[in-house]
């Protein structure tokens, strides 16, 4: 499951209470900009996809995130 | 709540910056609440041409794996250069102790860029008292477009060269070599265009923790942090097998496979000793069979002679680390444990956690580069001293042997054949001196610590006088173990700093020092000699010394005791067991 997959990346990268889709830049503590070019990293090597700049700037949300590894298909990994 | 210990390792296995950004701000709660405890505490100033701050989590991390609570001040952005060249900024006002400055090479002539880097750090040692650590630039080619050398490479290579050669022999400039560290980690594996066009940073994760172990090797060695002993378990860490099950015949040490990787490691381990590192046993064994992989093993690069201390028997392993400590007189918050087992080192690290366990990999292919990688040894140079500190250590253990073949302690004494000298310090002793008083923890009434660059500005001082102290017997040359800083003014003199090397303790050679001060002391027309007992939490041994020389006690407060010799018609005492020169 890529929610799965991804709560182990968010809790190794933040410190969060209960994991949910609206956890986003404006709510979890330590997500800032700075952050956010760490998560991109940790989200390509954990789902082993490369994430261009352009589509990095658009993942600020676990929803947008989880809907963006949908469509880029990494759910077999 | 995670332990110290625990959050550093989980981090590790991550390399992940976010992780280890968590990670940093974890310690700093654990350490802010009382929860944890460190030995130091750090200032350092990070001022660099790329984002940084990543480094710095990283940092604050492997600096606390060594028990160093680093206090990072970061430039702005960008910022380097006037935090350099302006005396009033916030980099000197936060007197840092060192000062990373990791800047990217630009574009330009070789000499211009030298000349820019050399304006910077002129700047630097003229605003500031601190070190300066400087980088050389990654010589990374680019994938070539035709079939010629690559002309950028070789002038990277001429610019590094000349900083090199430039910066090497100053003493408040530390060269942090970056080419090479990137050739170690691979142009491709160390640079990220990726990080490079998001965060402005050229390294990757992985390159980042790996420069981060080399910024706490650099803090380390600035102050004197280098640890002094390292204590090894034997089976399964110094050769394969179980000694007490496969015999001597039966155990994986040699050139062949397996066997082969605890020849490697043997290797680093003897490196470390020829860089001054003492050597010690620490296992659960029969104590014979181990003398006998030690001495008859016809593989084995580590012999008795190598080890200060053998202890090996069925008792604990913390409770052996006491033993050790005591034998060879060292603090056990200078040595370094290695054990494979992990049972072990939880142990080490509940009973003893002043001692530096190491995390050890599961596979002993990786022990030596493991080893290496600590930098828990690192110096920023080295003295003859630590050249031949396995064999003056060797010789205590004769010595130790002779002594209790003697009856008495002057018989003892008398039989050393001990001559002592006693000179100001040339320019030869400034590295061994800035040591001294770097390491030596016990005999020492003052345990203030000086840099190599403090003690050549005494050096050329006439205000101040420092008194080298050598040692020689029949077992061999003890080399430089002594010292004195004096402050002298007209009628007063101050002893600023005395101190001795637990080595020699016991066989009377502070008082030969003390003399010879005081004799120089009366023959320049001074008074009064002045001194000081400032307590730690290891120099108990020397509370009652200033008593014990005949100087008499004056005020005293929490921090220290003062005390005072006055000269008038000074008699040396007679040393019975001493040859003085």
């Amino acid at each position: 499951m890529i929610k799965d997959r991804l709560e182990v990346v968010f809790r190794q990268s933040f410190e969060i209470g209960k994991f949910t889709e609206d956890l986003s830049i404006d709510n979890v503590p330590g997500w800032d900009s700075m952050a956010h070019v760490g998560l991109i990293l940790a989200l390509q090597k954990e789902f082993a996809v490369s994430i261009p700049p352009a589509d990095a700037i658009e993942l600020t949300s676990v929803k947008n995130i989880i809907q963006y590894l949908d469509t880029r298909d990494v759910s077999s990994g | 709540m995670k332990q110290l210990h625990e959050i550093i390792c989980d981090v590790r296995k991550l390399s992940s910056w976010l992780a280890y950004r968590k990670a940093a701000g974890q310690i700093r709660e654990l350490l802010k609440s009382g929860a944890a405890k460190l030995q130091t505490s750090v200032k350092a100033a990070f001022l660099s041409s790329f984002t940084i701050d990543p480094l710095v989590d990283f940092a604050v991390v492997e600096a606390a794996a060594h028990s160093i609570e680093l206090q990072p001040y970061i430039a702005p952005y960008g910022q380097f250069n006037q935090e350099l060249l302006n005396p009033e900024s916030e980099l000197y006002r936060a007197s840092p102790q060192i000062t990373f400055l990791l800047i990217e090479a630009e574009s330009g002539a070789i000499d211009e860029q030298a000349s820019r880097l050399g304006g910077l750090v002129d700047a630097f040692l003229k605003n500031s008292t601190g070190i300066l650590v400087i980088n050389t630039f990654p010589a990374c080619p680019s994938w070539p477009l035709n079939v010629l050398p690559d002309q950028r490479r070789i002038l990277i290579e001429e610019l590094n060269t000349g900083i090199i050669e430039r910066y090497q022999s100053n003493p408040r400039i530390q060269i942090l070599d970056l080419d090479a560290l990137v050739s170690y980690a691979g142009c491709q594996n160390a640079m990220s265009p990726q990080m490079m066009s998001m965060a402005r940073i050229p390294f990757s994760e992985t390159f980042l923790a790996m420069l981060a172990r080399r910024v706490i090797s650099h803090i380390i060695a600035t102050l004197g942090l280098a640890r002094k002993c390292l204590v090894l378990d034997c089976d399964n860490t110094l050769w394969g097998g179980i000694i007490g099950e496969d015999g001597l015949d039966g155990i994986q040490i040699g050139r062949d496979s397996p066997g082969r990787e605890y020849l490697e490691f043997q290797k680093t381990i003897l490196e470390l000793y020829e860089q001054g590192v003492i050597l010690a046993i620490n296992s659960k064994n029969n104590h014979d069979d181990v003398m006998q992989v030690l001495n008859e093993h016809p593989q084995m690069l580590l012999r008795e002679k190598h080890f200060a201390s053998i202890v090996v028997n069925w008792d604990l392993k913390p409770q052996n680390m006491q033993k050790i400590a005591e034998q060879i007189n060292i603090g056990l918050d200078t040595v370094v444990f290695i054990d494979d087992n992990p049972a072990e080192r939880q142990m080490m690290r509940q009973s003893l956690p002043q001692v530096e366990t190491l995390e050890m990999p599961a596979d002993p292919s990786l022990f030596a580069r493991t080893l290496r990688e600590t930098g828990c040894f690192a110096r920023a140079y080295l003295t003859e001293e630590d050249k031949n500190r396995g064999q003056i250590y060797a010789a205590q253990r004769q010595r130790d042997q002779f002594q209790q073949s003697c009856a008495t302690l002057e018989d003892f004494l008398k039989s050393l054949e001990m001559v002592v000298s006693i000179h100001p310090a040339g320019k030869d002793d400034i590295k061994r001196v800035a040591q001294l008083t770097q390491r030596t923890n016990q005999f020492n009434l003052t345990t203030r610590r000086y840099t190599e660059a403090d003690i050549t500005a005494m050096a050329q001082n006439k205000d101040w006088r420092i008194y080298v102290l050598g040692l020689k017997d029949k077992f061999g040359d003890n080399g430089t173990v002594g010292l004195a800083l004096v402050e002298i003014q007209p009628k007063k003199w101050r002893l600023d700093t005395f101190l001795v090397s637990c080595r020699v303790i016991g066989r009377q050679v502070e008082d030969a020092l003390v003399d010879r001060i005081c004799r120089d002391a009366a023959k320049a027309g001074c008074m009064t000699i002045s001194a000081e007992y400032i307590p730690t939490a290891k120099n108990n041994l020397v509370a009652g010394f200033w008593d014990k020389m005949g100087f008499e006690k004056g005020t005293a407060d929490a921090k220290q005791v003062r005390y005072s010799r006055q000269l008038k018609n000074y008699q040396s005492p007679q040393f019975l067991y001493l040859k003085i020169i």
